[in-house]
């Protein structure tokens, strides 16, 4: 679900759609990972300037987490 | 019935503000907010715009053929339910006539205390994924108003009040006053509420982050 969530908004950003990937890897006590990977010439539509996107999807996620009593961080993989 | 009373934790802090805005008008019943927030709209001159947009608030609004807007209304509808909020989205008229190129979006719901997060940081996330989403390179640009339960409009009036008061005091001391570094945002709404007022003018100081607004007494 929260897999979900974060490929929704990365396919709406990116131009390949097709190669937005993420896997949940459950992490340690720290809650699980989710890990995003993109086309090559997409991993800066993810990022942002300054980090700006990558900054906005984890406060989303963050606030999904709350909602679901869950832990979670988002993992760019490039 | 407690249900009512968990949503938006930040309502509270509205009404802190609207407080200490202290032109506290008419009675307290459910339309006294909306009341308050007019009539310091009208003191400060720019009354008009506003009331017009709070008379079309609640009219459905649906631009089949603005294809923008509706991607825009779409990514936030996945989004929120996929963030397993209980909230509705909806388009939202823009406020004036010459503001066509804007996308307005209203959350609302039980959960909208969440959606806007602390600072209103999770809406801030929201309205910046949602303007990358639309405006993709070689688009002309669309700007994107993400709201939720009213929490930007009534920052912005009670911004405004404040902006006034501020405004009064720097006649009468006839001193200048800087505010705190602001967003481009949050500094049109004071350039705004100050601009029909008598005896100072605005401008704005100092570069990126560190931009505030600077309210200067003028001798008449």
């Amino acid at each position: 679900m929260l897999k979900e969530l974060i490929t929704t908004i990365a396919e709406a950003l990116v131009d390949d759609p097709d190669q937005v990937e993420v896997t949940e890897v459950e992490g340690n006590h720290h809650g699980a990972v989710i890990e995003l990977r993109v086309a090559k010439n997409d991993i800066g539509k993810v990022i942002g300037k300054d980090g700006r996107t990558a900054q906005s999807m984890r406060v989303i996620l963050a606030a999904a987490c709350t909602k679901v009593g869950r832990r979670a961080h988002l993992d760019i993989v490039d | 019935m407690s249900e009512a009373t968990e949503s938006p934790e930040v309502d509270e802090g509205w009404e802190a503000d609207d407080d200490a805005s202290g032109d506290d008008a008419e009675g307290a019943d459910s339309e006294s907010t909306e009341a308050k927030g007019e009539g310091a709209e009208a003191a400060g001159g720019g009354g008009r715009k506003r009331r017009k947009r709070r008379a079309k608030r609640d009219e459905e609004y649906y631009p089949e053929d603005d294809e923008r807007a509706l991607k825009a209304l779409e990514f936030l509808q996945r989004v929120v339910s996929e963030m397993q909020m209980d909230c509705q989205v909806h388009l939202r008229r823009p406020k004036d006539e010459d503001s066509e190129l804007e996308i307005n979006l209203e959350i609302t719901g039980p959960d909208s205390g969440r959606i806007i997060g602390k600072k209103g940081q999770v809406l801030g996330a929201l309205q910046f994924l949602t303007n990358r989403v639309v405006n993709r390179p070689g688009l002309e640009k669309r700007h994107i108003l993400v709201d939720a339960e009213g929490y930007r409009s009534r920052r912005d009036d009670s911004l405004a009040t404040m902006a006034r008061r501020l405004g009064k005091q720097a006649v009468t001391d006839g001193k200048i006053i800087t505010f705190e570094p602001m967003n481009p945002r949050d500094r049109r709404v004071v350039h705004l509420a100050l601009a029909k007022f008598d005896g100072v003018v605005t401008k704005s100081d100092g570069e990126g982050d560190d931009r505030r607004v600077q309210i200067i007494p003028v001798r008449r």
